[in-house]
């Protein structure tokens, strides 16, 4: 038997656990890191069930190539030659920008910066984005217009030292569990709750104030308030005036936001507005926490910059126990970012833009003619495949065939592909799509380090061997690019990664293996001496100062109508993670959510005679599945939630592509839809 | 007694590697103790009670039951070397003792008896808890008890097993009595004790209501790290997977905190609410074992208050038990 | 409390499956089948009615199965198989006469027939609960003359939803039981000119003593409540009422946690409980 420390696979949150090896070299459990600053000993379901799917029988265990239109067996040698040779001979063809990478926030670091890399210095293009795309991409572009810095302001540890949480568009018990149950434990002992979200989730239950506003109406509600504050004369000036620019804007804009008005587009009532306005003002420190409520929608940028807004309109940024708290949903989606696996920047946010920036890549790189154009995002990729402008893409721990929106147009994007890799740890539904399957390694079998959304670097270290010939995914990318022709990405071990990305990245220079041994570094992180930074923004703004970039409303992309009555919202629920490929593999949590469904009012069950459990149609202009309804009091009149996780009936076969015009997310919390109890 | 120096007794347990499965507690790179061999870090042998499942030697979270392949069934067999645990506290032993009951009756489970069978268990009690606190003696339950008087530990043996075990130690000093030190395990407090059997008789005598309940659950996020880390907690799901040509079946812990533990195939559920579930972890304990074992099944080893994330565990809810219903709104005396 | 289970059976290993062979399969319903299975070594199950044995499905699982058939019928189990998920849907799919497969058990209490002995029997069943009180009417009618007057009342949802089809008509044609059926809904395109209505319905005309009656009940859920009701109006005492009550199992000998009633498991304790000593607790009906 053995115990290895490493970081928990799925969500953001960057818990530490043990897994157990048996005396058979198999997992045969998780135990909880009590040291851990973080965790502190404390998992959510599933961290305590994080060891299942590592060795399911379904587990990839060899290369496959599409031969005769099947999948057969192959070795490495053939199919990483294959992989390297074909997207070469493509872009030989139609030119470097005819390829694209997707790279994964469920990998590593190392493995993110070398995918980075391979696309940039090898393949010469800038096609290289991953799932942020679908998460937090609004995030990124808002908070680093308003702050200059797009990730979580504060410290997961802050939840302790805050008086008042404004949650908006957040699940937090059951998409950041040990986030959300800090919460409970801080509102027991007599910190306020406010919830902006239409689903009575469980905060909403223990909520002062539980806000439930129309989807997609944000921005107005967000404006209202800060309506209320400032005629009030709620305002925290001083920080105002010697943080932030451009405050008129905003005092201009949101003068047409009195509370009767954004009334009218939320559906809440112009007292509820005030009421949440003044709440939220009278804290010392409030904390915002917002998720995918806010960033997926095609105002999300809007929307976060809003949330900024409120933050340094009442000066709760800048000092412990406050801040704008974007929780990311990925174990490494805030590494990913980090890492440059952006069609805009290099590892650390530096603009591929940026001549300095190219020059000292180039130089690092020993590379010539990187890239000066931006890249395109993975949403975008999608629609040039289709367009037939992308003609090769290499798909690494991603499963779009599922998690992007309206899939029926994403696998006709992808059969239209004239090459398509994909790299995984499971044969998902896009690798059934693929001409060469690459195994890969799963977290317990490998080195590296994810960053969590508190943007701690912490290590994922090794627990058991390889199943069967799968190898680490930094391995696998390495071994393309040196049948690239590239010989600058051999390295002996991700240890000797994080030595280049320190050198290249001014946020993770300080960040080495030797001192990840403890609970991991905070970046910014400069220096080898430099100890972490908990809090962004403390004294002055990364960008100096905070700048104030109001938004108006717009509505959502689709609204409902004779047709489709219905807002279809989507997420996740508490037991499974994404297109479900590991949860779903994982006896408990597979049990406790078999099958897709539906949430619905009762008072909609009741208008449309739909039992409980009953198996109905939700349809939308995009397609229709079968799913269990789900009677419950969660949904509000008039909105449909349908978590994504399930192949069989594919919430993303309703969802709409409609993207974000800056941040291109696409618009997956709201369209219109219909309900069918007929067989 | 024998008394053996910390030293001693390292140098002791790893003489008994040869004709047991040594597992002790053990300290990982964070600080965190474990059961687990001597080969995987330092004996951490003060410190009180390990983090990770006590009972989990012989009770792991996943277990094979079988395997299966071409017409042929190789059930789990007995474990070679017998078990030597180490380090339980007096309410992990107190614990184990009613598992072992648990697993024996009626039907013997025999993928538990496995590794327990021919096993033997040395509690560690005295001053040697967590920041120099005293740990309950446990006079019992167990086969050898290594009591430490601030510097030594007593040998102190209760079976024939323990005996031999005992015998097989080092010289060291000679001690003729721990009098004094259970003198001061006896002076424990035992306030959460008289807290427990307080709940539990209103549990018992269905005093609890079900709004008191629902407010519980409400904070419940159903991470079931209370029943995964109980020494008594016991459930266990059951799955096949199939390999090739091999079948093989597995126990897993599971957690009556969740919503499909009880679901049916028809999807009528007992315990659908959430209310009922939370219900459940305390009752169970505190009454429903009662009733049928004669005794309370929670050893108040305080495992379920530390890792609960919620702050739910069952010290913190009986305590609230107690405060809300405690005293008899009229003529009635304190329970 | 129903006649404890006969422990001289228990097997170890204890999750061992014993090979059985599927002699017959019969169509019931549209969505239930009847497999009908021995030991491979030809031993004798032990089973007694109200008893249920674990089905193993290797690579699926195992399921509890209520037996169907009285031993005093011979040697093998019937069991009456709704196809309600993976399991029970792999077992429609693959068991064909002929067909390995693996039975632990029986496990469980049993109907105390040795208490109903010398007194009227009035047995209510609905849906799938007739599968497990077909092994007590077989055995009754095998027993005839150690009964007073048997009963049997039958409700299913519709005329084809009726499990044991052939077996009801033999009962209803029987001068030793008074068997009576009735369905929820008839749909015209069903044949059916019997009672429709829930299984209450046939209740309020029944005579019964209640010096001398047992009522057994086995149904779906929300019927217990209802026919509970009915047979107090007809002045039957709680430990006149004997219930089987289903839930989920996974071990089937009281390990596993997952079919505890407060203290009682319902594998170990059950499934056949006497009203009186379950009414009380929470959740049990
Ligand atoms: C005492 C007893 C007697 C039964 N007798 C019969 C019978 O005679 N005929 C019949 O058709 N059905 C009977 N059942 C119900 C039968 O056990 C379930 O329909 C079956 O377990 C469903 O398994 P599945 O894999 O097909 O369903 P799925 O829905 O695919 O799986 C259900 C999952 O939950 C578990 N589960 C759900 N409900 C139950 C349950 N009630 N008991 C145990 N596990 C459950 C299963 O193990 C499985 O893991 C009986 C149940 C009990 C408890
Ligand atoms: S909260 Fe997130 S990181 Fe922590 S155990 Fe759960 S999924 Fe893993
Ligand atoms: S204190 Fe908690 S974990 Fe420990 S025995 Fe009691 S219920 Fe179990
Ligand atoms: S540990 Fe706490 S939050 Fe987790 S399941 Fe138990 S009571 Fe619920
Ligand atoms: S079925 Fe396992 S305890 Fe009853």
């Amino acid at each position: 038997m053995k115990r290895v420390l490493t970081t928990c696979p799925y969500c953001g949150v960057g818990c530490n656990l043990y897994l157990v090896v048996g005396d058979d070299g198999r997992l045969v459990g998780v135990e909880p890191s009590v040291g851990h600053p973080v965790s502190r000993g404390q998992l959510c379901i599933k961290g305590w069930n994080a060891f299942h799917f590592v060795n399911h029988p379904d587990r990839l265990t060899h290369p496959l190539i599409r031969r005769g239109g099947r999948l057969v067996p192959a070795s490495w040698d053939e199919a990483l030659a294959l992989v390297a040779g074909r997207m070469r001979e493509i872009q030989d063809k139609h030119g470097p920008d005819s390829v694209a990478v997707f790279s994964s926030a469920k990998t590593t670091n190392e493995e993110n910066y070398l995918a980075m890399k391979l696309t940039r210095a090898v393949f010469k293009t800038n096609n290289v984005d991953h799932c942020a795309r679908l998460c937090h991409a609004s995030t990124v572009a808002g908070l680093a217009a308003t702050f200059g810095s797009g990730a979580m302001t504060n410290s997961i540890a802050c939840v302790e030292q805050a008086d008042l949480f404004f949650v908006i568009g957040s699940n937090t018990t059951e998409q950041h569990p040990i986030i959300g149950a800090r919460i409970i434990q801080v509102c027991q002992n007599g910190g306020k709750l406010m919830v902006a979200d239409n689903r009575k989730i469980r905060l909403a239950r223990l909520a002062d104030l539980h806000l439930r506003h129309r989807n997609g109406t944000d921005v107005a509600l967000l404006n209202a308030m800060m309506h209320v504050i400032i005629s009030e004369g709620l305002t925290d000036e001083e920080f105002i005036a010697s943080r932030t620019e451009r405050y008129e804007d905003l005092e201009r804009l949101v003068a047409h936001y009195p509370p009767a008005r954004a009334a009218r587009i939320t559906g809440l009532t112009p007292e509820e507005i005030a009421d949440a306005a003044r709440l939220f003002a009278s804290a010392d420190h409030a904390m915002i926490i917002y998720a995918m409520g806010i960033t997926q929608h095609t105002h999300g940028v809007d929307n976060v910059r809003s949330c900024a807004n409120l933050a340094m309109l009442t000066g709760n940024i800048g000092r412990p126990g406050t801040g704008v708290n974007p929780l990311r949903g990925q174990n490494n989606v805030q590494g990913a970012c980090d890492m440059g696996a952006l069609p805009d920047v290099y590892s650390g946010y530096q603009r591929v833009t940026d001549d300095a920036a190219r020059a000292k890549f180039q130089r690092a790189w020993g590379v010539r003619g990187l890239p000066r154009d931006v890249g395109i995002t993975s949403t975008a990729a999608i629609d040039a495949a289709a367009a037939g402008d992308l003609k090769a893409l290499y798909v690494i721990g991603e499963n779009p065939t599922l998690s992007h929106p309206d899939i029926r147009h994403v696998r006709t994007a992808l059969q239209n592909l004239e090459f398509l890799a994909v790299q995984d740890i499971f044969q998902t539904t896009t690798a059934d799509l693929a001409d060469v399957v690459l195994p890969a390694c799963s977290f317990a079998e490998k080195d590296g380090t994810f960053t969590s959304t508190e943007r701690r670097v912490q290590r994922v270290r090794r627990a058991v061997s390889p199943i069967g010939e799968s190898r680490p995914d930094w391995h696998i990318i390495c071994e393309i690019a040196s049948r690239a022709g590239y010989s600058g990405m051999q390295y002996d071990s991700p240890d000797a990664v994080m030595e280049e990305i320190a050198a290249l990245t001014p946020s993770y220079g300080g960040i080495s293996y030797s001192r990840l041994d403890g609970p991991g570094l905070q970046w910014p992180c400069p220096a080898a001496d430099h100890q972490g930074t908990p809090v962004l923004h403390v004294g002055k703004f990364a960008r100096g100062q905070g700048v104030f970039r109001p938004a108006d409303y717009r509505p959502p992309a689709e609204l409902p109508d004779d047709d489709y009555p219905f807002v279809l919202t989507t997420g996740r629920n508490y037991f499974h993670f994404h297109t479900g490929t590991m949860t779903r593999r994982s006896r408990l949590l597979h049990r406790e959510e078999r099958f897709p469904y539906v949430e619905i009012s009762p008072e909609d069950a009741r208008s449309l005679g739909i039992r409980d459990q009953q198996w109905i149609h939700v349809g939308t202009r995009r397609g229709e599945v079968r799913v269990q309804a789900r009677v419950t009091d969660t949904a509000m009149k008039g909105v449909l939630f349908m978590p994504f996780h399930y192949v069989e009936a594919a919430a993303n076969l309703l969802t709409i592509n409609a993207l974000d015009p800056e941040a291109e997310i696409p618009e997956f919390k709201v369209c219109a839809a219909r309900v069918r109890s007929t067989p | 007694m024998k008394s053996l120096t910390l030293q001693q007794v390292q140098d002791f347990l790893r003489s008994l590697t040869s004709d047991y499965d040594v597992q002790a507690p053990i300290a990982l790179p964070d600080g965190t103790r474990v059961l687990g061999r001597l080969d995987e870090g330092p004996l951490a042998i003060p410190g009180g009670r390990v983090d990770s499942k006590p009972t989990s030697p012989f009770f792991p979270q996943l277990d094979r039951i079988f395997a299966y392949r071409r017409g042929s069934i190789a059930m789990q067999q007995p474990v070679e070397k017998p078990l030597l645990v180490v380090g339980l506290t007096a309410e992990d032993a107190d614990a184990l003792t009613f598992i072992d009951e648990f697993f024996a009756a009626e039907y013997r489970d025999d993928v538990y008896f496995n590794k327990r069978d021919r096993s033997a268990v040395i509690v560690v009690s005295g001053r040697c808890g967590k920041d120099g606190g005293f740990l309950k003696i446990a006079g019992g339950d167990c086969d050898l008890e290594f009591v430490c008087d601030g510097e030594r530990y007593v040998l102190v043996p209760y079976t024939e097993a323990g005996k031999r075990l005992a015998h097989r130690a080092p010289e060291g000093d000679e001690v003729s009595s721990i009098a004094d030190l259970q003198a001061e395990s006896d002076a424990l407090p035992d306030d959460d004790r008289q807290v427990l059997e307080r709940a539990s008789r209103l549990l018992q005598e269905d005093r609890v209501p079900e709004e008191f309940w629902a407010e519980i659950a409400d904070r419940c996020i159903a991470c079931t790290a209370c029943n995964l880390l109980c020494p008594t907690c016991t459930c266990f799901e059951v799955f096949d997977w199939t390999r090739g040509e091999q079948i093989e079946r597995y126990r897993l812990w599971d957690s009556c905190q969740l919503a499909g533990f009880m679901r049916e195939a028809s999807g009528h559920n007992p315990m659908g609410e959430e209310h009922v579930r939370t219900r459940r972890r305390i009752h169970h304990k505190l009454a429903a074992d009662r009733t049928r074992w004669g005794r309370i099944s929670c050893s108040l080893c305080g495992r379920c208050d530390d890792v609960c994330p919620s702050g739910i565990g069952i010290k913190a809810v009986t305590r609230e038990i107690v405060r809300r219903f405690g005293i008899e709104k009229e003529n009635g005396p304190e329970t | 409390m129903g006649r404890p289970p006969t422990r001289q059976q228990a097997p170890a290993p204890l999750y061992r499956p014993v090979p059985c062979t599927v002699q017959s399969v019969a169509d019931l319903t549209p969505t239930e089948k009847l497999f009908r299975l021995v030991r491979e070594d030809g031993r004798p199950f032990g089973h007694r009615p109200g008893q249920f044995v674990q089905v193993s499905m290797l690579g699926a699982g195992e399921a509890p199965i209520s037996v169907s058939s009285s031993p005093t019928r011979g040697p093998y189990l019937d069991l009456g198989v709704r196809r309600a998920g993976e399991l029970t849907g792999l077992m429609h799919e693959v068991l064909a006469p002929g067909a390995e497969v693996g039975i632990r058990g029986p496990f469980g209490t049993s109907f105390d027939t040795d208490a109903m002995r010398g007194g009227d029997v009035l047995l209510i069943a609905g849906g799938c609960g007739l599968a497990p009180m077909r092994a007590l009417i077989q055995y009754c009618e095998d027993r005839r003359d150690e009964f007073g007057n048997v009963t049997v009342l039958y409700g299913a949802r519709t005329p084809e939803d009726r499990l044991y089809k052939d077996d009801l008509a033999e009962w209803s044609r029987s001068p030793h039981l008074d068997c009576r059926c009735t369905v929820d809904e008839a749909p015209p395109d069903q044949q059916w000119d019997g009672n429709v209505g829930v299984i209450t319905t046939l209740m309020p005309p029944l005579e019964v003593d209640p010096q001398r009656t047992t009522a057994v009940i086995v149904g779906p859920p929300v019927m217990y409540r209802f026919v509970i009701s009915e047979l107090e109006a007809k002045r039957l005492r709680h430990d006149q009422v004997i219930v089987s009550l289903e839930r989920h199992m996974k071990c089937g000998v009281g390990k596993c946690g997952h079919c505890t009633i407060e203290h009682l498991y319902c594998c170990l304790d059950g499934p056949v409980f006497r009203l009186d000593e379950i009414i009380h607790l929470k959740g049990a009906i």
